[in-house]
């Protein structure tokens, strides 16, 4: 076995077993995430009540289907990793980790991978309740699925790749977890959370295809929907991942200036 | 009374002065405020958009619902949760034992020892929405006056949910996620309770009273409030008082500190 892989192995099932301690709390976090239902509801009843029974081509049940998908994806998109890190800068707990022979960053990347697994057998299972109550049907196209399952994974590593450079200006101000609400602000506006984004002003949605936002969370939603075609995934899908390599070489940067930082506070 | 009053006065003071030492704060703050009005705005916008009334409320009506969720945000923010969330802290650590022993009611201090003046701009915000919002509606003095009788019914369900919420700390460690819990169920009120379908409204009137909170005060302005509604939020109000402060006075029975 060569000495990463075995790295990797370590690294991931001690994150697991770290995150199936905390499987209660992964359940209340999952039920307090509950923006894009209550928006599935009011459209619902907006569709219901509309003349014709549906609004853009959208019924109750297509309102439930999107809604439903939107809050599948943005579970599986969660990242907590820069109020982790406003508190590990804060709290010196940094230090030892900057001793071990690998980037801090890859711990709390396989903590937010671990906590995936934790949580997709209840979330399934809710969904698939959900899906009963509101009348939800997903689309029958099987490419679909993997296909809304590569998108998640870069929209994931993207969405993660920010939040730590945001959590890392606590290295300069006290007022990191503030950006990060910005930017959740930024991520359920352009990412579709409230509404399909056609639903937008043109301008809201001409700002929004320049950023990963609408590819993250509304297109992979769209796709179980079976509202995208492949030729959209494929746009988004290198989107995304231009995006990536952007924040992978911003994080960078942050880092090696932050570490000067820190280091001219502790020694 | 008036040493209750007089000990709210420095305690604000210390906790201003706290706060004050990081100024940078202040702006991630404001941003954070400036970004959720925007939110807020873009989302009714979106949903007024399509339609002419939603849940039979116009845009304006809606408005003057969103304003008082905002109100009500910043309320907590600023009031209620910085308090509350010390509970479980000050339990784990045993510093709830200084509390208890102090010559002042223990509810009222947990109470109104902090404040989150960070978030003070949530309330004018808030506030400004709703101004905006009936400058366009016709209004009576009566109907503001009711509409702030109400409200303050309103923030004391806000507080004594989250106080009951927070009082089972003295059984469980942890209750951080309960407050998630509600802020997801919170979130609600950033409609009418009209613009949900009929379980749901029912769920949130009688279940959470989240529609006593934001839709019963802008009812009041807008002049569509039934008496019974009326009469129900001060009910709620009190009965829910009563039974935190019992529920409050059981939990401090129970306590036996963090050491023995």
């Amino acid at each position: 076995m060569s000495p990463l892989w075995k790295k990797i192995r370590v690294l991931f099932a001690t994150r697991f077993a770290e995150m199936a301690e905390y499987r209660a709390e992964i359940i209340i976090w999952m039920l307090s995430g509950t923006l894009s239902l209550i928006m599935m509801l009011v459209w619902m009843s907006q569709a219901a009540s509309a003349p014709g029974g549906q609004i853009r081509g959208y019924d109750a049940s297509g309102f439930a289907t999107y809604f439903l998908s939107v809050w599948l994806v943005g579970q599986l998109l969660v990242v907590w990793v820069g109020w982790e890190l406003d508190l590990m800068i804060r709290q010196g707990t940094l230090s030892p980790k900057l001793l071990r022979p690998m980037d801090p960053m890859w711990i709390e990347y396989a903590s937010h991978v671990a906590e995936r697994l934790v949580r997709i057998g209840p979330l399934l299972a809710l969904l698939v309740v959900f899906a009963l109550l509101s009348g939800a049907s997903f689309t029958h196209e099987w490419w679909a699925y993997p296909a809304a399952l590569g998108l998640i994974a870069l929209g994931f590593t993207c969405r993660f790749l920010y939040e730590y450079t945001l959590g890392l200006l606590a290295f300069w101000t006290e007022s990191s977890t503030s950006f990060t609400e910005v930017a959740w602000l930024l991520y359920a506006a352009l990412g579709g959370l409230f509404a399909p984004l056609a639903f937008y002003p043109p301008w809201v949605q001409n700002v929004a295809v320049w950023t990963p936002f609408p590819y993250m969370l509304g297109l992979p939603a769209q796709l179980l929907a079976g509202k995208a075609t492949l030729a959209q995934t494929g746009q988004g899908a290198l989107v995304l991942l231009g995006w990536v390599v952007v924040f992978w070489f911003v994080r960078l940067a942050v880092w090696r200036l932050g570490l000067k930082k820190y280091g001219a506070v502790g020694a | 009374m008036i040493r209750y009053l007089r000990l709210i006065r420095i305690f604000t003071g210390a906790t201003i002065s706290a706060q004050l030492e990081y100024r940078a704060n202040f702006l991630g703050a404001v941003l954070g405020s400036l970004g959720q009005v925007g939110v807020a705005l873009l989302t009714i916008g979106v949903l007024f958009a399509q339609t002419e009334t939603v849940g039979g409320w116009t845009f304006r009506e809606a408005l003057l619902v969103t304003g008082f969720f905002m109100l009500t945000e910043g309320f907590i923010s600023v009031f209620v949760q910085p308090n509350m969330s010390r509970i479980a802290e000050a339990i784990r650590t045993g510093s709830m034992d200084f509390t208890l022993l102090k010559p002042v009611d223990a509810q009222f201090n947990v109470s109104t020892r902090y404040l989150n003046v960070l978030r003070f701009p949530d309330l004018l915000i808030g506030l400004g929405l709703i101004g905006y919002a009936a400058s366009a509606l016709t209004v009576t003095l009566a109907g503001v006056l009711t509409a702030a009788v109400l409200y303050l019914s309103a923030l004391s369900i806000v507080y004594c949910i989250w106080l009951a919420l927070s009082t089972t700390a003295f059984w469980f460690v942890k209750t951080q996620n309960m407050a998630e819990l509600f802020n997801g169920i919170f979130g609600a009120g950033r409609f009418p309770v009209s613009a949900f379908p009929l379980p749901v409204r029912f769920l949130l009137t009688f279940i959470v009273p989240i529609a006593l909170i934001t839709t019963v005060p802008a009812q009041a302005m807008t002049g569509r409030l039934t008496p019974l509604l009326a009469l129900a939020s001060p009910l709620v109000a009190l009965a829910l008082f009563a039974a935190t402060r019992w529920f409050w006075l059981r939990a401090v029975a129970s306590y036996t500190s963090a050491s023995s």
